[in-house]
């Protein structure tokens, strides 16, 4: 009996650390969601850009760790510069959708130069931290949890501190919740929506950047990293498109419901559940709870 | 007002187009002298709004176009400014319907309005206890999430919003809209006091003609695009088509305004 509760527990817990690698996906579509009202199709591809130039810096011209982080970070600067630039400020008074498809366009160009700049094979991250169950951990409380896993929850939880504060307390990021709210008014009252966009598309990158290097650092550095963002999809439905918390919460809701679904109900289905339970969840909410648990409005697009 | 550097705003035979087909306005011109109050009248679908817009160069956000005539504020042509560029001209417009960001605090939402400007902490609570001077009501529930105040905060928060932008005018668009009376005159009572005490030029787009006109220097009244008659407020308030038309009041009965312009065609035929 005590086994199968600390087996549920492993499952339940596992899950939640697992749930927060969806969280850091998901919370980069948040923050471009919240400032031009735009699901950003290009996420996916960013994770994989950001994470292949940062193996690119340092196995192609052996920059060290920290260096090479600081330039994939600085790399995805630019890349959002270049997006506000190029894309977003010719489309500034066009349409949602055309902004989406915009989107849809700018990740092929990412994934190409991406491949072309660092090649197609699957590169191997170490970060230094195994994907192994900590032993520590597994003698005390007889828990089986990943190292990896519970490094991803903490850099997710010091992410959502950081972006909380820089939303909170600085100017810029009282301006992008104005703009959030309502972008007409803000740049009635002289709000810079390009300084905006800016912010929040190198963000945006950053985030996806870290979000990469977990997922790498699991999976290695592939093409399959940009199709891993579709996972993010069924968090944000779950926890609302405009809401960060909603990100961090709906990865966990996912992470923990998609293993205890696939180990005590999988078997019944013949396993490999963990691949679609997420959207079947997700439909329920679209059902039920379309504006997700913290979103602020109805979801009109995608 | 015959002197142009008299007027803040100079707006010429302005015509409007929203996608380059549906013709807004046809030709609207109309100054705004410095330090005045000037209403712009007329009914719903006039153009008051795209007047307003023009000037904040607020348009090109819904795909409309000045495509002909010329608008100069404090001396200079408009053409090529952003809306973010005119606020720190000193223009800043009152979008209709309020427009508070509901998510954020009542002083959340004014302090936005200093985005524009480079100030410190403490030049901003300056600013911000001035502002409450204007509107006590609003110091009161400066804690409170926007999106739950009244109608009539929320018409406050916008206009103390834009007035901590510092402007040296104001387009305020219908901002009495679906407000109770008592209300009404509590924010003209405002927008008089701003007007006077702080010299900021109004120019005020309304339904409200007789609360409108009782407080404004001068009106302008719009029809489908046209200015159709111009005055001093006490003038128009006089006037037996306006208080027919616009406030109601008249010795044969209610007209509507194409009964009018019949009487006058063929008024026009028979000379």
């Amino acid at each position: 009996m005590v086994d199968e509760l600390l087996f549920f527990m492993e499952v339940v817990v596992g899950g939640l650390l697992a749930g927060t690698m969806y969280s850091l996906v998901a919370l980069g579509f948040v923050l471009i969601f919240k400032a031009s009202a735009t699901f950003n199709f290009s996420q996916g591809a960013m994770v994989f850009f950001s994470v292949l130039a940062f193996c690119g810096f340092m196995q192609d011209f052996n920059i060290p760790f920290v260096l090479a982080f600081i330039l994939a970070a600085l790399l995805m600067v630019v890349v959002g510069l270049c997006t506000e630039r190029l894309v977003l400020r010719p489309l500034m008074n066009a349409s949602e959708d055309t902004v989406l498809m915009a989107t849809i366009g700018l990740g092929y160009v990412l994934e190409g130069l991406a491949q072309a700049a660092w090649g197609v094979e699957v590169r191997r991250l170490d970060l230094g931290i195994g994907d192994f169950p900590v032993p520590w951990i597994a003698d005390n409380l007889k828990l089986f949890i990943s190292a990896l896993d519970i490094f991803a929850g903490l850099v997710a939880a010091l992410m959502i501190i950081g972006l909380f504060l820089l939303f909170k307390f600085t100017k810029i990021g009282l301006g992008l919740r104005a703009v959030a709210d309502d972008a007409g008014a803000a740049s009635s009252i002289g709000i810079p929506l390009k300084h905006i966009m800016l912010l929040v598309w190198s963000a945006a990158g950053v985030v996806a950047l870290v979000a990469g290097c977990m997922w790498g650092a699991r999976a290695g550095v592939q093409f399959a990293l940009v199709d891993l963002a579709l996972k993010a999809l069924p968090v944000l439905i779950i926890g609302g498109f405009s809401s960060i918390p909603g990100a961090i919460v709906g990865g966990l809701i996912i992470g923990a419901t998609e293993k205890v679904l696939e180990v005590y109900i999988g078997p019944f289905f013949g396993g490999a559940i963990e691949g679609w339970a997420p959207y079947v969840l997700a439909i329920f909410f679209l059902l039920y709870r379309p504006e997700g648990l913290f979103g602020e409005k109805i979801i009109r697009r995608v | 007002m015959s002197n142009s550097s008299a007027n803040i705003l100079d707006i010429k035979n302005i015509e409007v187009r929203y996608d380059d087909v549906i013709l807004a306005l046809h030709d609207v011109s109309l100054k705004v002298p410095k330090g005045k109050v000037v209403a712009l009248l007329g009914a719903n679908g006039a153009g008051k709004s795209t007047t307003l817009k023009a000037v904040s160069t607020m348009l090109a956000s819904e795909r409309g176009k000045v495509t002909n005539g010329s608008i100069e504020y404090d001396g200079n042509s408009i053409n090529k400014q952003t809306p973010s560029q005119m606020v720190g001209l000193g223009m800043v417009q009152v979008l209709e319907g309020r427009r508070c960001f509901g998510h954020l605090t009542v002083e959340e939402n004014i302090i936005s309005g200093a985005y524009s400007r480079k100030l410190s902490k403490s030049d901003i609570n300056q600013e911000l206890e001035k502002i409450y001077t204007y509107f006590i009501r609003l110091k009161e529930r400066r804690k409170s999430q926007a999106a739950f105040t009244s109608g009539g905060e929320q018409q406050m928060i916008a206009v103390a919003r834009a007035m901590m932008a510092k402007p040296k005018m104001l387009l305020l668009d219908e901002p009495t809209m679906g407000l109770a009376p008592q209300l009404v005159a509590e924010i003209f009572n405002i927008v008089k006091e701003l007007n006077t005490k702080e010299g900021v030029s109004i120019l005020l787009a309304e339904q409200n003609t007789n609360v409108a006109l009782k407080n404004s220097d001068y009106g302008y009244i719009i029809e489908t695009g046209r200015v159709m008659l111009d005055g001093t407020a006490q003038s128009l308030l006089n006037d037996d088509k306006v208080k027919e038309l616009y406030l109601g009041i008249s010795k044969k009965g209610r007209k509507n305004f194409r009964d009018v312009l019949k009487e006058e065609s063929l008024k026009k035929r028979s000379n």
